[in-house]
């Protein structure tokens, strides 16, 4: 008994031994140096995973860009290639674990998430060719300030903001005489919500509910925030370093409800489908057959109305060669800045003073993940693909609103247009936070109780007093979904 | 016998408590029987695992055995030590990737721990059985038998040990792919994981913080008892509706004044054979604010209904409901087919005779004879449903607040709750919580309704 008691304990403790010393060995780390990743030298002979939109892809942008790349720097062995994965693809949960791109374009509050944990890298903007041609404001999107130190994570290509789209050839004939009170050529009721909202109600009431004016999914947070934004209200405040302060939730700061109001009038010149998804993808079919004279969307999708106006053209005029057809769709249909709000904040106010609207925006560009093992070489790809001449490029294959000031001189226009929105606070940046998708869900749940109530004209919210308490109690409501979890 | 069914029910739990407390006397008797009586080679396998084996000259044995010890030492020098210390720190580097400095990934030192765990348990076992073995073998040497030999051993494994060869496998596989990601997602839940503290950031323990936030913070709690009440009535209503449906359905179609059933039944199975997300999008147009329902209520002059619509709770439920069976009906009815063709027609006849009706006989004979055979799968149904996640994540998903609830709308169940947690909102510890209180009401519920279910207490009535 003895023996087997004392080689059973001598077991165990030779167990306990080996667990215990090799587990507190294991754990042990050195101290490992800091390594400056943007040394000058290129990696040579790599390949870099590149992951651009679904869009540059379809268009063959990013093609043309990669061959262009490829062949400038095959002296190298660099060599870039389309990532193929999602445009939405996570890096946060590929990056650690090895996979992913080298070189991510996305959104601004994208990428700003990436580099709150520091999945993407700080980069040398200021050395960059392109660093004068992009206005501050743009780069502003992507400074962020850690501990004592500003960084800037990314290239801006792009600038995003909501657009009105509109069939200029559904104007009625006599606008000029009847919609152009200040006699400026542009037809009021694409100049102030207040008159495309009469326009709206007119068309939906002689058309007896079958043809609307502007349509747009109501319940759309990034669409509708614009209307409380404009009023004074405004998603998260910021510290005193000028980064956003979570706690500091303003979405009914101001005269914020007035925005509540025009969505819960809008609804009223829309149908039941205001009040959920549906419009968002049926608008560019509904806006192409003539069902919807307006709607409101980003630049980037100006590609797919013209398709689908062609499309529902072709169908009507079959003796229409495809040019003319072509021809016809993009001079009717109509790419501009969104309408003026009524200071009043009432729809049915036409002739009170008016004020440009301030919309939700966001910047895309490039950014380099920091798991990449060619930083330099990634660097190299961010100057080539910021260069104007790819710019440019980019702006006519894909409809975008270039970030950099001199592609913009020569785009002029609607171009001109955003980026003047842009330069004027106009254009509300989506904060890069990962406590927007709290935003969001709640303010899109709002959203849709305002637009159904304003769709069966209720009284749940149909005094001013009503929607105050209700942007109050959003306010409550993501404040509760962000901080009482973390 | 009345009686013995009640003795037998009311005996359960403490019998399997006994069969439990039974069970450890007997392993203890078993090692101090080992420690006691067991020879020098018992104890030299006690040390080092094989030797005991080799002295009996079961030398390919024993060399298995000290193989195998000195593989899971080898594992626990080269990793699974500190991978076991990982699992107390979860990784005291942060990983800097700005500047190539490697850090500890949390969460891959969660799930390596675990394994290290299962290691640990695996080498415990293979211990303890080199140490039965060996004592097994001393036992038949003082019986004046011979050890066996090594194909002795073999052979065994394909007769009276066969349940241990082909269960090695499964056992193996569920280890690893089961209750490996189980016990990852319990023990995460006892950790921060998510929102901002996600790799490279390191995670930490926090104890039962999460479930805390879930069943005492303000607008939680109400959230979470809230859904759980819906969750609880969703779960009955929608497992008796199936259920009863398709036993109604099967009992009208099963009348012999029912003329051309093969073509009645043809329609139950058609709803059936169509997948459930194709049904389940159908149902959404249908009642989607402007689709064809509303189009007629329209067109007759009525007011649109928001059947879906942010305020409309009771009507997304029904309609929630409705959808649910039209999915569930049809396989209740081809069980409860299969079953009433086994009913025992003399039983009728006799009821009949002694002039029970209709209702009598749907009662007192078809209704025990089908929950009988069927507990278990209503029980299934209710688990199923109760976890149901398709339903309303594919009729309201785009609804994602109601008033008075955080993070969930008014027709969401748990499974939603926690979907929308763990992956809308990367609330991962909190939805880990809320599927630890979701498995741990669904177990009590099946155990407690299995127990005095009719399918386990007279369980020998038709053997």
């Amino acid at each position: 008994m003895t023996k087997t008691i004392a080689l059973f304990l001598a077991h165990a403790l030779a167990v306990i031994a080996v667990l215990t010393t090799f587990g507190v060995l294991g754990l042990q780390r050195e101290d490992q140096e800091a390594q400056e990743r943007f040394t000058g030298v290129l990696e040579e002979n790599v390949t870099l995973q590149i992951l651009d939109n679904d869009t540059a892809k379809e268009t063959g942008y990013l093609d043309e860009l990669l061959n262009a790349f490829n062949e400038e720097y095959a002296q190298y062995g660099i060599k870039a290639v389309d990532a193929n994965m999602g445009a939405y693809t996570d890096l946060e949960k590929l990056g650690p674990a090895g996979y992913g791109p080298d070189v991510v374009y996305q959104a601004n509050d994208v990428l700003m998430r990436y580099a709150l944990n520091k999945h993407i890298q700080p980069l040398p903007v200021e050395e960059m060719e392109a660093y004068s041609q992009i206005p501050i404001e743009a780069w502003d999107a992507y400074r962020m300030q850690m501990g004592e130190a500003e960084y800037t994570f990314a290239v801006p290509v792009n600038v995003q903001e909501p657009l009105l789209y509109y069939r200029k050839d559904l104007l009625p004939e006599n606008w000029q005489e009847e919609w152009d009170d200040d006699k400026n050529g542009i037809p009021d009721m694409v100049e102030n919500w207040a008159d495309l909202y009469a326009f709206s109600a007119e068309i939906k009431a002689s058309s007896n509910g079958t043809k609307f004016g502007y349509m747009k999914s109501l319940n759309d947070q990034y669409f509708a925030a614009g209307y409380f934004l404009s009023y004074g209200g405004y998603i998260f405040g910021k510290d005193e370093t000028g980064a956003f302060d979570t706690e500091d939730i303003g979405l009914s700061a101001g005269e914020s409800y007035k925005g509540a109001r025009i969505i819960r009038q809008l609804a009223a010149v829309m149908d039941n489908n205001c009040a959920d998804d549906t419009i968002t993808t049926s608008a560019y079919e509904l806006l192409g057959n003539g069902t919807y004279f307006a709607t409101m969307t980003t630049p980037d999708v100006y590609e797919s109305f013209v398709e689908n106006f062609a499309s529902s053209w072709s169908r009507t005029h079959r003796d229409w060669t495809e040019e003319e057809v072509d021809a016809y769709v993009r001079e009717n249909l109509v790419m501009t800045k969104v309408p003026a709000l009524p200071l009043s904040g009432d729809l049915t106010d036409r002739e009170g003073e008016t004020m440009d609207m301030t919309v939700m925006g966001g910047i895309n560009g490039y950014a380099i993940s920091s798991y990449t093992k060619a930083p330099n070489a990634a660097l190299a790809f961010l100057e080539f693909a910021s260069r104007k001449e790819w710019i440019a490029r980019r702006c006519e294959l894909l409809g975008i609103v270039p970030a950099r000031a001199d592609v913009v001189e020569e785009e002029g226009g609607v171009a001109e247009d955003v980026f003047d929105d842009l330069l004027n606070g106009r254009i509300y940046i989506m904060p890069g936070e990962r406590a927007m998708t709290q935003v969001w869900a709640s303010l899109g749940s709002l959203l849709r109780f305002i637009a159904e109530d304003g769709l069966a004209n209720g009284t749940a919210y149909d005094t001013d007093d009503k929607l105050i308490a209700a942007m109050k109690k959003l306010d409550e409501d993501i404040y509760s979904a962000i901080h009482t979890l973390s | 016998m009345e009686k013995n069914v009640n003795k037998v029910a009311e005996g359960s739990a403490p019998r399997w408590l006994g069969q439990f407390a039974g069970a450890v006397r007997k392993k203890w008797a078993g090692f101090s029987e080992i420690v006691t009586h067991g020879n020098f080679r018992v104890a030299c396998s006690m040390f080092l695992m094989g030797t005991g084996q080799m002295m009996y000259k079961q030398w390919a044995k024993g060399a298995l055995y000290l193989l195998i010890q000195a593989g899971f030492f080898a594992y626990f020098i080269l990793a699974g030590a500190a991978d076991l210390f990982g699992l107390f720190t979860l990784g005291t580097v942060e990983a800097n990737p700005w500047y190539g400095i490697e850090g500890d990934d949390s969460v891959l030192m969660l799930i390596t721990g675990i394994l290290s765990v299962i290691m640990l348990i695996l080498y415990l076992a293979l211990y303890a059985a080199n140490v039965k073995g060996v004592y097994e073998t001393q036992k038949r040497v003082e019986a004046g038998k011979r050890p066996f030999t090594f194909l002795e051993d073999v052979k065994q494994l394909f007769d009276q040990k066969f349940y241990k060869t082909v269960l090695f496998l499964p056992v193996l596989g569920v280890s690893v792919f089961s209750i490996l990601p189980i016990v990852f997602m319990i023990l995460i839940a006892f950790t921060n994981y998510g929102d901002d503290i996600v790799p490279p950031r390191l995670v930490d323990w926090v104890g039962f913080e999460n479930f805390g936030k879930l069943v005492a913070v303000g607008e939680y709690a109400t959230t979470f008892f809230k859904i759980f009440g819906w969750n609880i009535l969703w779960a009955v209503l929608s497992t008796g509706i199936n259920y009863f449906g398709g036993l109604a359905l099967a009992l009208l179609l099963n009348k012999s004044c029912v003329k051309g059933k093969v073509f009645w039944r043809f329609f139950p199975i058609l709803a059936y054979a169509i997948p459930g997300f194709i049904t389940m999008l159908g149902f959404k147009f249908m009642f989607a604010n402007g689709g064809p329902v509303n189009y007629y209520i329209t067109q007759g002059g009525g007011d649109a209904i928001f059947f879906f619509g942010a305020n409309s709770t009771w009507p997304a439920r029904f309609i929630g409901l409705m959808v649910n069976a039209w999915i569930s009906i049809p396989s209740s009815m081809l069980l409860a087919t299969g079953i009433l063709s086994n009913a025992n027609k003399d039983q009728y006849e006799a009821a009949k005779i002694d002039g029970a009706n209709a209702f009598q006989q749907f009662w007192y004979l078809t209704l025990p004879f089908v929950v009988f055979a069927t507990t278990p799968v209503i029980l299934s149904q209710f688990i199923g449903n109760f976890n149901n996640f398709g339903v309303f994540y594919f009729l309201r998903s785009d609804v994602a607040e109601s008033a008075g609830y955080v993070l969930a709308n008014d027709t969401d169940l748990l499974i939603n709750w926690l979907y929308k947690m763990s992956i809308d909102n990367n609330y991962y510890s909190i939805g880990a919580a809320i599927s630890l209180i979701i498995f741990l009401i669904t177990s009590v519920i099946s155990l407690v309704v299995y127990i005095f279910s009719p399918s386990y207490r007279q369980e020998e009535t038709y053997r």
